[in-house]
């Protein structure tokens, strides 16, 4: 099957129509494309003049304004840059969790959620990379904005093997660490782990001044608990084996889950992260349109 | 059915195979799982074993409901106060006479009878039946009225007689399914048996199949109603008792020194020594032996006692007291006659001396000096054709010697005589029309017409010359034992007719010839005695005229032919009593029980004769009957002595062990020794035996739906 075709569904893609990922906050880049930063220095393009006050470069004087009007005046320069997306998708074991009836498994649906937010990035000529992770970075795609670029992307996507357990906290950590230049940081994870860690680790990426969105990717089965007859869980990464009967465990589950996203969500608005939860069973068209809808109603 | 509680573990084992049985998925929020686990074990565990508990009763309440029966006869669950029909089965065979303390058992029965219905609940209802032979029901549909009820307990009555445990079932199998019926609104049954357990009443010998149908009736009570036995006898009781008492001879003549024996027998384990017998003769003391008997020994009395006027005469016989008083008395109705008559019916009469076919007849039986019966004899010779003329029952006894043939009428008034009492001894001969016998008087004319024991064959002309006495069984020929000079084994008869003693028949062979042939004959017919000898009276057929052996048989026939108006006389308590009254009485007949009671009875008709019947014999005593005779003051007068059948004098228990293993095995009751006043114990008895089963049912009903409520709230969904 064809890569993209894999990835990015065209129902997909209708839905995200028209539609632009564009940065909240002040960010960084060189100029291309259509963010302008707000930085006024001293760079290609002419923007203003200013008064000279003693203490200024006498590089950027406009000597032709002072030959004309005896006044000194330094020239204002801004700088184009361009949006820098780094996807952070999550490709531990427990996301190749699918449940019955459930149409693509959690890692599926993240890669193409986060397929479709590299090809909006790129259509919109800003850059976009990729990091895969579990409990150590897997792999590391620094962003660009070359179209050839996607492919990589993709490749990069088909080579995960979601095999060991997960570590967002150290990851986290170790990546905001790593994405020197400030960007739009959206993770595709569902979070099974600890939260707290998880969320310094995240708060480690606004330190960085990167803005972050949490894709919080949940299969119906894990938000539902829909399971009757006696069932034999087999836990995934490295976790044990449990024989119930999950009618009496469902409400006790229920609110263990609830509470867990709901410790997500709190840690998320705190740091003032956007958390977008995805659920599998969801046309990821309408959940990614529909965050987007809202993130450029919120932005302008 | 109690099997069926295994199924009681099938929700457990079926919970078992569930957890054998999973589905197996990969799950990746096992942290949630894990912690969901760990915050609730002990709950789920709780639900869990509640569930079970709760599937697992279901299942038990249904078994139980299904398996009521047996939950009813545990008696482990007190009563809920519903209506009982309670029915009281009381002993009333003779032994329950006997006193241990100062009370007899009969009496502690019936105190006992009273304590059970004074414990009874409101709503409760009675019925009562005698155990008794023939069993009595005294209250035979359920009575709500403790208090009449009890006065019938108080005015029961203890038999003489024994018990018919068998037929007593039967009642009272009857009795509950009537009240079933038309009482339904008594949902519990009880029997109560009150007795001494008596082996020869509660071990009955049954045949096969009247055995299996006891034990089945005996089951589905068990299983319908609450049984209890309360054993009110004693292992080491003891007891004297008269078994017999009887007269040597057949008939007594006023003048006459009766002979008289009895037997005493000790049924105890104690030897009783000086044990005195006192014979008292129409309420006047008469005589005394002192005896000695071991234990389960017999001893056999002999006494004398001279009538001196003809008449109805009463004998008792009367032990020293014991605890068991009713067979300590043996009664004997004695009727005295003046003489002995005899008739003798010429068939071939002809001059000259012993040529007629009665001669020798009427030298045996009054042979000159003879001593005994002979003595009391007054013979009389009549030719056959004043047969019709003669009031037979002026005789005691008829000879018919060789008489040719009889007419219809002839042989109605023949039955009519044995009817009423008379004894007939046919001697036939070379006039005898075999046919004409055979019509009128042979077995084939029927059980009511017929007279002659036997049918006559041919003639057979071969001589013989002993006779067989069949090992001296007969009663008539009894006396013949050890007396080889008498002649009896050789006696020649060279001609005799051939008799053919139809099957099915009471007739017996007394005597036979050398080749099995039948040749003296004799049966009870009526009240009377008929005896067919196969050959002549005379010496034409037979030289037995002339052997010493001829008048001893000649004296023996008559008495034996005669010893039925003294049986008559004398019967077993439970028999009926009754007689043929002779032409000129007139009226209904007063008979007056021991006891002093009066009662009438009507006399009915058999044939011409006028006859009567009185069946209520179950008290032992004399009785006495009196019937108003057509133009005198003086009435007939008739004594009749009923007697204990001493069976029932053996004390012997049936063990609770043989209770339970020969007398009902597989029947559910309770044996009890004692009755408590205790109101929770009579209670603890009685179980609800349709309401448990609903009671479970509707357990079972509300156990389903809080296992459908748990199911749910174990399972229940995310708020």
């Amino acid at each position: 099957m064809d890569e993209q075709q894999k990835y990015l569904d065209p129902q997909t893609l209708a839905r995200l129509q028209g539609l632009e990922l564009r940065a909240r906050s002040i960010v960084e880049g060189y100029v291309a494309g259509m963010h302008r930063s707000p930085y006024h220095g001293f760079s290609v393009e002419f923007a203003e003049h200013r008064e000279y006050v003693p203490g200024d470069d006498l590089r950027h004087v406009d000597w032709k304004v002072f030959g004309k009007t005896d006044k000194v005046y330094l020239k204002q320069y801004e700088e184009e840059t361009n949006l820098v997306c780094y996807l952070l998708l999550d490709t531990s074991e427990s996301m190749r969790y699918q449940s019955e009836g459930t149409p693509l498994s959690k890692l599926e649906y993240a890669q193409c959620a986060a397929a479709a937010l590299a090809y909006m990035t790129l259509e919109q000529q800003d850059s976009v990379g990729l990091v895969t992770f579990d409990q150590e970075i897997r792999a590391l795609l620094r962003p660009s904005g070359n179209p050839s670029h996607w492919k990589q992307i993709l490749r990069l996507m088909e080579d995960s093997r979601p095999e060991r357990k997960t570590a967002t906290g150290p990851i986290f950590h170790d990546l905001a660490e790593r994405l020197k230049k400030r960007g739009i940081v959206a993770i595709f994870s569902d979070l099974f782990d600890d939260v707290p860690e998880m969320l310094a680790g995240l708060k480690h990426f606004r330190h960085r001044r990167h803005e972050v969105v949490l894709f919080h990717v949940l299969d119906p089965a894990e938000l539902d608990f829909p399971f009757e007859q006696t069932t034999l869980f087999e836990g995934m990464e490295q976790l044990p084996e449990v024989l119930s009967d999950p009618r009496s465990l469902r409400k006790a589950y229920l609110d263990e889950f609830n509470a867990f996203v709901k410790q997500v969500q709190s840690g998320c608005r705190d740091q003032r992260i956007d958390y977008v939860q995805l659920r599998t069973d969801q046309s990821l068209g309408l959940a990614l349109a529909s965050y987007l809808s809202l993130r450029m109603t919120r932005t302008n | 059915m109690l099997a069926w509680l295994a199924a009681a573990a099938a929700p457990l084992v079926i919970h078992l195979l569930n957890r054998r049985r999973y589905r197996e998925v990969p799950w990746a929020a096992m942290h949630f799982l894990m912690a969901a686990m760990r915050k609730n074990q002990r709950r789920i565990r709780v639900e869990h074993w509640l569930l079970l508990l709760v599937r697992t009763a279901i299942v038990v309440a249904v078994v139980l409901a299904v398996a009521e029966p047996l939950l009813e006869r545990t008696g482990l669950i007190a009563r809920s106060g519903l209506p009982t029909h309670k029915l009281l089965v009381v002993d009333a065979s003779y032994s329950m006479a006997f006193k241990p303390t100062d009370r007899s058992r009969f009496d502690r029965a019936k105190q006992l009878a009273e304590q059970i219905v004074d414990e009874s609940s409101q709503g409760d209802a009675f019925t009562l039946v005698l155990l008794a032979d023939p069993p009595q029901v005294i209250v035979g549909t359920p009575s709500f009225a403790p208090a009449d009820f009890i006065n019938e307990i108080a005015n029961l009555k203890l038999t003489h007689g024994g018990g018919d445990l068998a037929a007593t079932l039967s009642r009272v199998d009857e009795i509950l399914a009537s009240a079933r019926r038309e009482h339904p609104r008594l949902v519990q049954e009880q029997v109560f048996f009150l007795s001494d357990l008596g082996r020869t009443s509660w071990a009955p010998e049954l045949a096969v199949g009247p055995l299996e149908d006891f034990r089945e009736r005996s089951r589905r009570l068990g299983e319908n109603a609450a049984i209890t036995v309360i054993d009110l006898g004693q292992p080491t009781a003891e007891n004297l008792a008269i078994e017999q008492l009887r007269i040597d001879e057949s008939l007594v003549t006023a003048g006459q020194t009766a002979s008289l024996s009895a037997e005493v027998r000790n049924f105890g384990r104690q030897p009783r020594a000086r044990q005195a017998v006192e014979l008292i003769v129409d309420g006047r003391r008469s005589g005394e032996q002192v005896v000695d008997v071991a234990p389960g020994g017999r001893v056999s009395i002999a006494l004398t006692h001279r009538f001196d006027t003809p008449g109805d005469h009463v004998v008792e016989l009367k032990l020293s007291a014991d605890s068991l008083e009713v067979d300590n008395r043996r009664y004997l109705a004695l009727p005295v006659k003046e003489q002995i008559r005899v008739l003798c019916v010429d068939g071939r009469p002809v001059g000259g001396r012993f040529k007629s076919s009665t001669d020798f007849l009427t030298v045996a039986l009054a042979p000159r000096n003879g001593e005994g019966l002979a003595a009391r004899l007054k013979t009389e010779v009549v030719s056959e054709s004043a047969l019709l003329d003669t009031d037979l029952t002026q005789f005691d006894c008829v000879f018919l010697c060789d008489v040719a043939q009889f007419t219809e009428r002839e042989a109605k008034i023949l039955r009519s005589y044995l009817n009423w009492g008379g004894g007939l001894v046919f001697f036939l001969g070379e006039q005898v029309v075999a046919d004409s016998y055979n019509r009128q008087l042979g077995p084939q004319t029927g059980p009511d017409r017929h007279i002659l024991p036997a049918t006559l064959g041919q003639i057979m002309e071969e001589p013989h010359y002993g006779l067989d006495p069949l090992g001296y069984r007969h009663p008539l020929i009894a006396e013949f034992r050890d007396q080889e000079q008498a002649g009896l084994l050789t006696t020649p008869v060279s001609k005799y007719f051939r008799l053919q003693i139809p099957e099915k028949s009471q007739a017996q062979v007394a005597v036979a010839l050398e080749n099995g042939a039948p040749f003296i004959v004799e049966e009870p017919i009526g009240r009377g005695r008929a005896i067919l000898i196969a050959t002549s009276a005379d010496a034409s057929w037979t030289a037995m005229p002339m052997w010493p052996s001829y008048l001893p048989i000649v004296q023996e026939l008559l008495a034996y032919a005669i010893r039925g108006q003294l049986q008559d006389r004398n019967v077993f308590v439970g028999q009926p009593l009754g007689s043929l009254l002779p032409p000129g009485t007139q009226g209904d007949i007063e008979i007056q029980l021991p006891g002093g009671e009066i009662k009438r009875n009507s006399a009915g008709q058999a044939g011409a004769d006028r006859s009567w019947s009185f069946t209520d014999t179950t008290t032992s005593g004399i009785f006495r009957a009196q019937t108003a005779v057509q133009g005198s003051a003086v009435p007939l007068l008739e004594s009749f002595a009923v007697n204990v059948n001493t069976v029932e004098s053996d004390l012997t228990q049936v063990t609770e062990e043989e209770l339970s293993r020969d007398v009902w095995p597989g029947v559910r009751y309770f044996h009890r020794t004692n009755w408590a006043n205790d109101q929770d114990t009579v209670d603890a008895e009685i179980v609800a035996r349709s309401h448990l089963h609903l009671w479970l049912l509707w357990s079972a009903m509300a156990l389903l739906l809080v296992e459908s409520f748990l199911n749910w709230f174990t399972g229940r969904h995310a708020i």
